[in-house]
C-alpha cells in the first residue's frame, strides 16, 4: 500500500495555552513494498508521524491516504479495523503489550480481533513463533516467564500474526544485544523481500544504511529530507547542521579522506567501504 | 594490584528460575580500574551488580567490597561506597526536581542541610547540569536524565561506580554525552568504574573486559586481547569492533599486520599501503 | 487526560507562586469554607472580585481557570437547573407541573453557579501555582503533630511524593499500552457493557505488570542509594515562612471581617 501524507499538521492541545506542533505541514509519500527508514532526533516527531498511518492519531489538518483509505480530521473511530489489520505496528519495548496467560493466546489476540477464525489464528501463531526464532514449545508458556528478549519476540509475533501488509517498527531493537538486534532486523528485511512494506524508526544509522532503500529525515516536526540513504548521507547541509549522524562506514571513509583517499560519494555500508579501499589502494 | 572487590564462588538463582543466573562465579576487581562487563541479554551481568551492592543475597561464596564482607551488618556502609546508575532513566528518579533527586542519597545519610546544598551544587556542576537544578526530571532528555542520575550517585562520594547498561536506552547523542562524562570522571576522580554494556565500542577505554555467559566468567583480559577474538565474539552476543570487521574484509587483498588494530591504527596501515604504490 | 486543568502545575512566577505552599494550602481550604457564608449579591460579588483579583496577580491567563470548569460542567449545569426550576416560591413567574420558575429560584441558581466558580477557581489557583511536591511537603508539615501518635508521617509523605512523580509516567504508559492494543484491533467504548469491560483487560494487565516492574526498579534504586525506612534522614527541601505569608493570612482575616459585615448588612 502506498502511503501519502498531504499537508498534514498535528497540533497537540489545540486551542489551549499549552498548544504545540507535533507535525508541521508534512507532505510525504512512502512507497509500496519498500523499506523506508525514518530518522530524526528524540522528540522531532517521528513517532507522531507513524501513528497517523493506522489512525491512532488523526490530523489536525491535512489528510493521509493509506492505500485507498483516506483519513481526515473528520474521520471517526468506526470502521478502522480493516485499516489497522493492514498496518501492523511494533512499538518501542513492545513486550509491555503482552497480557494473555499463554504465548499462543497472546499471539492469537490481534488476528482474532480482526476477525480471523480461531483455527486460522492458531495456525498463524504456530507459524509466527517459528518465524521470530522461538520454537513451538514456547506457545504453552506464560509470556511473563520469558526473558526480556524472548518477550520482545513474542510481541513481534503477535503483530505479524494478523499478516499486515505494512509493518511499522518504532525502534524495535532498543535494549537488545547486538546479535539479537541483527536477527530481528534480518527478520524484517526478509518480510519486506516477501512483499511487505516496512517503515522503521531508528537512531541507528548503520541499520538505515544496511537495510533501508528510502529514508526520511524529520527535524523540528517537519520533513527535512527524503531520498535514498546514500544520497541523504552525502548531503553536507544535513551533516553540518547536526541533524543527522553518519553510519560508521561513512565516518571511517571521512577519516581516510583526511589522508590521501578521496571519496566522490561516501560509502555507507561496510562492503562498499572495503571495495572502495581496495580499489584505491590498488590504484585502478 | 590491590583488589577493591573480591567475588568468590558466588551463586544466585532467581525464585522460580530453573537455572542459576550467577553460577559459581569468582572475579577480582582492582582498585581504580575501569572494568567492562559484557555478555548476552540474560548472561547475568545486572544480577552481578545487584549482588555486589547487596541488593540481592548470594546463596554461596562471598563478596568482599573494600575490605568488608557484603552481609546484613555491613550493607549500609557498603552501599555508601558504591553508586549504581541503572538502565531506565525514568525508573530511578525519586525527587520531583533535579536538585531534590541529587539530594536523595545525602538525605538518606542524614547530612545537614547546609552541607547538602553545597554537595548538590558541586555534583550538578560535575555533570554540567547546574542550569537544570529546579527542572522536573520528566522534562529532560534521556542523556540529561542519566547525567542527573550520575550526579545523584556522585554526591555521596562513592569509591565505586557501577553503570548498569546506563546508556542502552539513550539515543546516540545522549549516549555520547554520558560516555564523555564517564571518561572525564575517570580522569578527574579516583574511582573504580564497572560498566555493564552490550556495546563493544563502549568498552574501548576500559582496562579490562570480562565476558559473562550463563552466569559464568568465560573470558577476562585487556580489550586488545578480547577484540582479537574477532568473529568469535558473536558467540557471546557481542559485535566485533568495527575496525576488525573492516580489517577482516580487507585481508584477502591487503597485507595488514596480524592482531587487533583500532580505527586509527587501521587507517594508518591502509594509508601506508596506498602510499607505497 | 490532557484536558484536566485541576491538579496540574503550570510553571510560572508571581507573588502567588512565591507564597509558602502551607499557607496557600490552608488559605484555599479556609476560603472554600467562607464561600458558604456569602448570602447576598454584595457578598458573592465581593468574593468573586477577590478571586478575580487573585487570578490577576497570579499572572496566569484566565482561560486556564475557565477550562478548569469544564470537567465539572455537567454537575454545575445539573445543580443550577435543579435550583432554577425546583425552588419553591409563593409568586412564581411560570409554573408547569412540578416545575416552578421564580425570581427566588433564579437568584439561588446564580448564587450556586458563582459558588462553583469560586471554589473551582481558587483550587485551580492552588494547583496551578504549587508543584505537587510542595503540596505533599505541606501535607507532611501539617500532619507533623500526628507523629506523637506514631503515625508514619515522613514515610507517608515520601510515598505521596513518589506517587505524584509517577502519575505522568503511568499516564504515558497507559497511553502507550492503549495504542499498542488499538493497533492490535481493540475497540474501546464499542459494543455492550460486557464487551467494554472485556476490552480493558488488555490494558489493565500490562499496566499492572509495568507498574510492578517500575516499583521494583525504583525500590532497588532507592535502596542502592541508601534509603532505609525514613528515619534518620535529613531534609533537603525546606519550607520558609516569610513576611508575605503573614500578609496573606492578614488579607484572609480582612476578607472574613468584610464578608461578615456585608453579610449582615
Amino acid at each position: 500500500m502506498e502511503i501519502i501524507f498531504k499537508n498534514l499538521t498535528q497540533s497537540y492541545e489545540a486551542n489551549s495555552p499549552l498548544e504545540g506542533l507535533g507535525l508541521d505541514d508534512v507532505s510525504l509519500t512512502i512507497h509500496d513494498k519498500r523499506f523506508t527508514a525514518i530518522v530524526g532526533k528524540t522528540g522531532s516527531g517521528k513517532s507522531t508521524l507513524v501513528r497517523h498511518i493506522n489512525a491512532l492519531l488523526k490530523p489536525t489538518s491535512g489528510t493521509i491516504l493509506v492505500g485507498d483509505r483516506e483519513i481526515t480530521p473528520e474521520t471517526n473511530n468506526k470502521n478502522l479495523k480493516p485499516l489497522r489489520k493492514n498496518v501492523g505496528m511494533v512499538f518501542q519495548f513492545p513486550e509491555s503489550q503482552l497480557f494473555e496467560d499463554t504465548v499462543e493466546k497472546d499471539i492469537m489476540f490481534g488476528p482474532m480481533n480482526f476477525g480471523m477464525s480461531e483455527a486460522d489464528a492458531k495456525k498463524s501463531a504456530h507459524k509466527m513463533i517459528e518465524l521470530v526464532g522461538l520454537g513451538e514449545e514456547y506457545l504453552e508458556k506464560s509470556p511473563f516467564d520469558l526473558s526480556g528478549g524472548q518477550m520482545r519476540r513474542v510481541a513481534i509475533a503477535g503483530v505479524l500474526a494478523s499478516e499486515p501488509e505494512t509493518i511499522i517498527l518504532d525502534e524495535p531493537t532498543a535494549g537488545l544485544d547486538p546479535v539479537g538486534r541483527k536477527e530481528i532486523m534480518d527478520l524484517f528485511k526478509n518480510l519486506q523481500e516477501q512483499g511487505r512494506t516496512i517503515i522503521l524508526i531508528t537512531h541507528n544509522m548503520d541499520d538505515v544504511a544496511n537495510y533501508a532503500e528510502e529514508m526520511v529525515v524529520i527535524h523540528d516536526a517537519k520533513v527535512k529530507a527524503v531520498g535514498k540513504p546514500k544520497d541523504i548521507f552525502n548531503d553536507k547541509s544535513l551533516l553540518t547542521d547536526d541533524i543527522l549522524t553518519l553510519p560508521r562506514s561513512a565516518a571511517f571513509a571521512q577519516k581516510l579522506a583526511e589522508k590521501n583517499f578521496s571519496f566522490p560519494q561516501l560509502p555507507i555500508t561496510i562492503s562498499e567501504l572495503t571495495t572502495e579501499i581496495k580499489r584505491q589502494v590498488h590504484g585502478d | 594490584m590491590e583488589n577493591i572487590i573480591s567475588i568468590k564462588d558466588v551463586t544466585y538463582t532467581y525464585p522460580e528460575a530453573k537455572r542459576p543466573a550467577i553460577n559459581g562465579l569468582s572475579l577480582d576487581i582492582y582498585r581504580n580500574e575501569w572494568l567492562s562487563i559484557v555478555g548476552k541479554n540474560g548472561s547475568g551481568k545486572s544480577t552481578l551488580a545487584k549482588l555486589i551492592d547487596g541488593l540481592i543475597e548470594s546463596e554461596t561464596g562471598s563478596i568482599i567490597v573494600d575490605g568488608q564482607e557484603v552481609n546484613e551488618k555491613n550493607i549500609w556502609e557498603i552501599r555508601s561506597k558504591i553508586g549504581i546508575v541503572f538502565q531506565n532513566p525514568d525508573h530511578q528518579f525519586v525527587g520531583a526536581t533535579v536538585e531534590d533527586d541529587v539530594a536523595f542519597g545525602l538525605e538518606n545519610q542524614g547530612i545537614p542541610r547546609d552541607e547538602m546544598v553545597k554537595e548538590v551544587d558541586a555534583a550538578l556542576k560535575m555533570v554540567d547540569m547546574q542550569d537544570y537544578k529546579t527542572r522536573d526530571p520528566q522534562s529532560l532528555s534521556g542523556g540529561q536524565k542519566q547525567r542527573v542520575a550520575i550526579a545523584g550517585v556522585l554526591a555521596t562520594k562513592p569509591s565505586i561506580i557501577i553503570m548498569d547498561e546506563s546508556t542502552s536506552m539513550l539515543d546516540p547523542n545522549g549516549r555520547k554525552t554520558v560516555l564523555n562524562l564517564v571518561k572525564q570522571l575517570r580522569e578527574e576522580q579516583n574511582m573504580t568504574i564497572i560498566s555493564i554494556t552490550h556495546d563493544i565500542e563502549e568498552t574501548e577505554l576500559s582496562e579490562r573486559i570480562v565476558i559473562l555467559r550463563d552466569g559464568e566468567v568465560v573470558q577476562k583480559a585487556s580489550p586488545k586481547t578480547i577484540y582479537d577474538m574477532g568473529h568469535k565474539l558473536t558467540n557471546y552476543g557481542l559485535e566485533e569492533p568495527f575496525s576488525s570487521q573492516v580489517a577482516y574484509l580487507l585481508k584477502d587483498e591487503l597485507k595488514l599486520p596480524e592482531g587487533y588494530l583500532n580505527e586509527e591504527e587501521l587507517i594508518e596501515n591502509i594509508w601506508k599501503l596506498s602510499s607505497k604504490i | 487526560m490532557n484536558k484536566l486543568i485541576i491538579g496540574r502545575y503550570l510553571p510560572g512566577d508571581s507573588i502567588i507562586y512565591r507564597l509558602d505552599p502551607r499557607g496557600k494550602f490552608l488559605i484555599t481550604f479556609y476560603f472554600i469554607g467562607i464561600v458558604f457564608l456569602a448570602n447576598n449579591v454584595a457578598s458573592y460579588g465581593f468574593l468573586l472580585l477577590f478571586v478575580l483579583f487573585a487570578v490577576y496577580i497570579s499572572k496566569i491567563n484566565l482561560g486556564f481557570f475557565i477550562k478548569g470548569l469544564r470537567p465539572m460542567l455537567w454537575l454545575i449545569l445539573f445543580t443550577v437547573l435543579l435550583q432554577l426550576f425546583f425552588t419553591p416560591s409563593d409568586n412564581p413567574m411560570w409554573h408547569w407541573g412540578i416545575f416552578t420558575l421564580s425570581t427566588d429560584g433564579m437568584r439561588i441558581a446564580a448564587y450556586i453557579f458563582i459558588r462553583f466558580v469560586l471554589i473551582i477557581f481558587i483550587s485551580t489557583l492552588l494547583t496551578l501555582t504549587t508543584t505537587p511536591i510542595e503540596i505533599s511537603d505541606s501535607i507532611e508539615s501539617i500532619l507533623k503533630p500526628l507523629k506523637v501518635i506514631k503515625f508514619p508521617v515522613t514515610q507517608v509523605a515520601l510515598m505521596l511524593s513518589i506517587a505524584l512523580r509517577f502519575v505522568p509516567l503511568l499516564i504515558d504508559e497507559t497511553t502507550k499500552i492503549m495504542d499498542a492494543q488499538r493497533a492490535r484491533g481493540v475497540d474501546f467504548g464499542e459494543g455492550g457493557i460486557m464487551q467494554r469491560i472485556k476490552s480493558f483487560v488488555p490494558i489493565l494487565i500490562p499496566l499492572f505488570v509495568s507498574s510492578f516492574s517500575i516499583a521494583y526498579d525504583l525500590a532497588i534504586a532507592m535502596e542502592s542509594r541508601g534509603y532505609k525506612d525514613g528515619e534518620g534522614r535529613s531534609k533537603y527541601r525546606v519550607l520558609s515562612w516569610s513576611k508575605r505569608d503573614y500578609m496573606s493570612l492578614i488579607v484572609m482575616l480582612l476578607i472574613t471581617i468584610i464578608l461578615l459585615f456585608i453579610r449582615s448588612y
